[in-house]
C-alpha cells in the first residue's frame, strides 16, 4: 500500500441516491463501525434531489395549478386565469430543492461519523485503490477500500447536431436556473424527461414542440398508452414531429432555427429555446475501470449480477451507472442497499421484474412487470384486458376519462404478470400492481379484495373483472 | 491440501470475550482450520480448506447472522 494511502472498509464513488442508501445501510449493519469514504463532486444528493425527480415534480405540480383552473372540466365551473410569476415559481423551486438537499442529505450524513466526504472525482489505480482528483485532474488524495461501490450515476447525452452547441440549449441539468418562460421550446426527445418538462412548460404557457426519432412515444409502454397520452398532449396544444431527425440548428434574429427532417421532407421551425432530452450516459468513462477489471456494456454501463457484484471481486455497482432497463431513484437506492447487504454475506438480489416505473405527466403513466408483447414473445401466448377510464365512475365524475388500465395475465393460471395505468394518480395506484406481480396474485385475488367506490383504484378491480365478464353490461355494484 | 488465508473485517466486538465467541463459532464451521482475531483492529484471519468452504460462506456463519450483534465483511 502506498504511504499516503488512507484505508477504508468501504469506498463509495458517488454521492447520489445509490451512494447515500449504501452508506446508511453499511453504517446501520455495522452499527457505525464501517469506515466509509464517499467521493463525489457537485451538490450532495446527486441527480434526484438537485436536477431530477424533485425539481421536475415541483415544476409539474406548479404548472398544473396554473393550467387546471384555465381548463375546468365540470359544468358550471368557469375558466379562471391564475395570476403567477414564473421567476418567483423558479425561485420557490430552487429554494425547495436547496431545503430538501439540506434536510435529506447534508444534515443526514452529519449523523454518520464513520462516513468521510471527499470532494473530487475518483479513478481506479488498481482493484483496491482509488485516486481522488479535482475536475482538472489535480490529485487530492489516494484511498484504498476492502470493498468498493461504484455509484457515479449519469449525465444528459448531447447528440452531435450541427450548430447545436453554438445556438445554445438547455438540458435537465440547466433548466432549473431559468427565470423567464421561453415562449416557444423545441424539445429533442419524447421520452419521460422530455414529456414531463414539456408538459410543465406547456401548462405555464409555452408553445412546446417535441421532436422524436421513433414513431411512438414511450416505447416501454403499451402502445394504447403511448397513443392515448400523445392524443391528450396534442389536445392540450403540444406539437409532435415523430420519426424526425434534426439536420441542423442555427441562431436566427435572436431565436433558434431548427431544421427537421421527416418523411415529408425538410422543415424549419423557429423557437426561443431548445431542450435536449435524448437520454443519459453513464459517468464511467474516466473511472479507469479496465485496471480494476470492471466490465461495461457497449454504452459504458457497468455489468452486474443481480447481487450488484461487478466482474471484479469486491467491487459492486448501483444506480444509473449500471447496465439495466429502468433508471430510477427508487432502484438506485435499492441497488445500493443490496450491494452493501451482500458485502456482509447476506443473499440479496434486485428484482427488476416487479419494479414500478412512472412518467409524471398529467394524467400520469405508471407500470410494473411485462407488457402484453413482452409476455407473448417469451411464452407464446398471453391474456390481457384494457379498461378505459371512461367506464369508471370516479374518473367520469372528475371529467378525466382519457386514461386506461391494462392488465396482462399468464393464461395458464391467471397470475398477473404486468399492469400499466394512465390515470391522474397512476403513480399511487400502481403499487397494487406491484404487489400482484411480486407475489403472483391472480385476477381473482384482485377481485375479492375490497376497493373503495368510487375511486381510481376501483378501476384496477374492474379491469380484473373484465377478464371474467363484459363490464360494459355490468352494474357498478357487482362484486 | 493447501490452506487459504481469508481476511475479515469484524464489526460489533466490545471486549476480548467477543473474540472468544466469534472464534469458537468459526472454528465449529466445516472447513475452518484456524482463526486469529484482533479485538483492537477489528480484524480477523481465518485459515480455511478451500475444497470444503468458500471464503464468502464464512460470512454465513451463525455468529454473523441477521440477528447477531456481530457482522463481518471480506477484505478481498
Ligand atoms: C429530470 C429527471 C427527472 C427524474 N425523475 C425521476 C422520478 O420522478 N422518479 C425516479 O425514481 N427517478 C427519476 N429520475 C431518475 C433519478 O434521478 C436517477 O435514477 C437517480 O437519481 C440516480 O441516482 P444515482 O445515485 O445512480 O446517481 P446520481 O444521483 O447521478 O449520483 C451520481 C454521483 O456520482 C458522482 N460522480 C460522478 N463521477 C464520479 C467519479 N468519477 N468519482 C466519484 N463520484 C463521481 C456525482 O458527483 C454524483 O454525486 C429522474 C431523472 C431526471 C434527470
Amino acid at each position: 500500500m502506498r504511504k499516503e494511502t488512507k484505508h477504508y472498509d468501504l469506498i463509495i464513488l458517488g454521492r447520489g441516491a445509490a451512494a447515500f442508501s449504501a452508506a446508511i445501510k453499511g453504517s446501520e449493519i455495522s452499527k457505525g463501525e464501517m469506515t466509509i469514504a464517499m467521493i463525489g463532486t457537485g451538490p450532495l444528493g446527486g441527480t434526484c434531489v438537485n436536477v431530477g425527480c424533485v425539481p421536475s415534480k415541483y415544476l409539474l405540480e406548479a404548472s398544473h395549478r396554473v393550467f387546471m383552473p384555465k381548463h375546468p372540466r365540470i359544468d358550471g365551473i368557469y375558466e379562471t386565469i391564475v395570476d403567477h410569476d414564473i421567476s418567483a415559481v423558479m425561485k420557490g423551486l430552487r429554494s425547495y430543492v436547496s431545503d430538501a438537499r439540506e434536510s435529506k442529505y447534508a444534515e443526514v450524513i452529519k449523523n454518520y461519523n464513520n462516513v468521510t466526504l471527499y470532494d473530487g472525482l475518483g479513478k481506479f489505480l488498481d482493484r483496491k485503490t482509488v485516486e481522488i482528483g479535482d475536475d482538472r485532474e489535480k490529485k487530492i488524495g489516494i484511498v484504498s477500500g476492502s470493498n468498493i461501490l461504484i455509484a457515479t450515476g449519469s449525465h444528459p447525452s448531447i447528440p452531435n447536431i450541427e450548430g447545436l452547441r453554438d445556438a445554445g440549449y438547455l438540458t435537465s441539468d440547466s433548466l432549473w436556473g431559468i427565470d423567464k418562460l421561453p415562449s416557444s421550446v423545441a424539445i429533442i426527445g419524447g421520452g419521460s424527461i422530455g414529456l414531463e418538462i414539456g408538459q410543465a412548460l406547456l401548462h405555464f404557457g409555452s408553445k412546446v414542440i417535441i421532436i422524436e426519432a421513433l414513431d411512438s412515444l414511450l416505447p416501454q409502454t403499451e402502445p394504447e398508452i403511448g397513443s392515448a397520452l400523445r392524443a391528450l398532449l396534442e389536445k392540450e396544444g403540444m406539437q409532435f414531429y415523430m420519426r424526425a431527425r434534426i439536420d441542423s440548428v442555427h441562431k436566427y434574429k435572436g431565436r433558434k432555427l431548427v431544421e427537421i427532417i421527416t418523411h415529408k421532407g425538410k422543415e424549419k421551425i423557429a423557437v426561443d429555446e431548445i431542450l435536449v432530452a435524448t437520454g443519459r450516459e453513464p459517468n464511467t468513462g474516466s473511472l479507469n475501470l479496465e485496471v480494476a477489471g470492471v466490465k461495461t456494456d457497449s454504452r459504458g454501463l457497468i455489468l452486474t449480477e443481480s447481487s450488484m457484484r461487478t466482474t471484479s471481486p469486491g467491487i459492486y455497482a448501483a444506480g444509473d451507472c449500471v447496465s439495466k432497463r429502468l433508471f430510477l431513484e427508487t432502484l438506485a437506492a435499492r441497488e445500493g442497499v443490496i450491494a452493501v447487504s451482500n458485502m456482509f454475506g447476506e443473499t440479496a438480489n434486485i428484482d427488476y421484474g416487479s419494479s414500478t416505473w412512472a412518467v409524471f405527466t398529467y394524467p400520469q403513466v405508471a407500470g410494473v412487470g411485462m407488457t402484453e408483447n413482452e409476455f407473448s414473445k417469451k411464452n407464446g401466448s398471453c391474456l390481457c384486458r384494457t379498461f378505459p377510464l371512461s367506464n369508471l365512475t370516479k374518473a367520469s365524475i372528475m371529467g378525466e376519462t382519457e386514461g386506461l388500465i391494462k392488465i396482462t395475465v399468464d393464461p395458464k393460471d391467471n397470475r398477473i404478470v404486468g399492469m400499466q395505468i394512465m390515470a391522474p394518480n397512476a403513480t399511487d395506484i400502481i403499487t397494487e400492481g406491484a404487489y400482484a406481480v411480486r407475489n403472483g396474485y391472480t385476477i381473482d385475488d384482485i377481485i375479492s379484495t375490497s376497493h373503495i367506490f368510487p375511486s381510481m383504484s376501483e378501476g384496477i378491480k374492474i379491469a380484473a373483472q373484465s377478464f371474467i365478464r363484459d363490464i360494459t353490461k355490468m352494474s357498478c355494484c357487482v362484486e | 491440501m493447501e490452506e487459504k488465508n481469508v481476511k475479515l473485517r469484524i464489526y460489533g466486538m466490545t471486549c476480548e470475550d467477543c473474540v472468544e465467541t466469534i472464534s469458537r463459532s468459526l472454528l465449529e464451521q466445516q472447513g475452518v482450520m484456524d482463526v486469529n482475531i484482533s479485538f483492537q483492529d477489528g480484524l480477523g484471519e481465518v485459515e480455511i480448506d478451500p475444497t470444503q468452504l468458500k471464503p464468502e460462506n464464512i460470512l454465513k456463519n451463525q455468529v454473523f447472522s441477521r440477528n447477531s450483534h456481530y457482522k463481518a465483511t471480506l477484505i478481498e
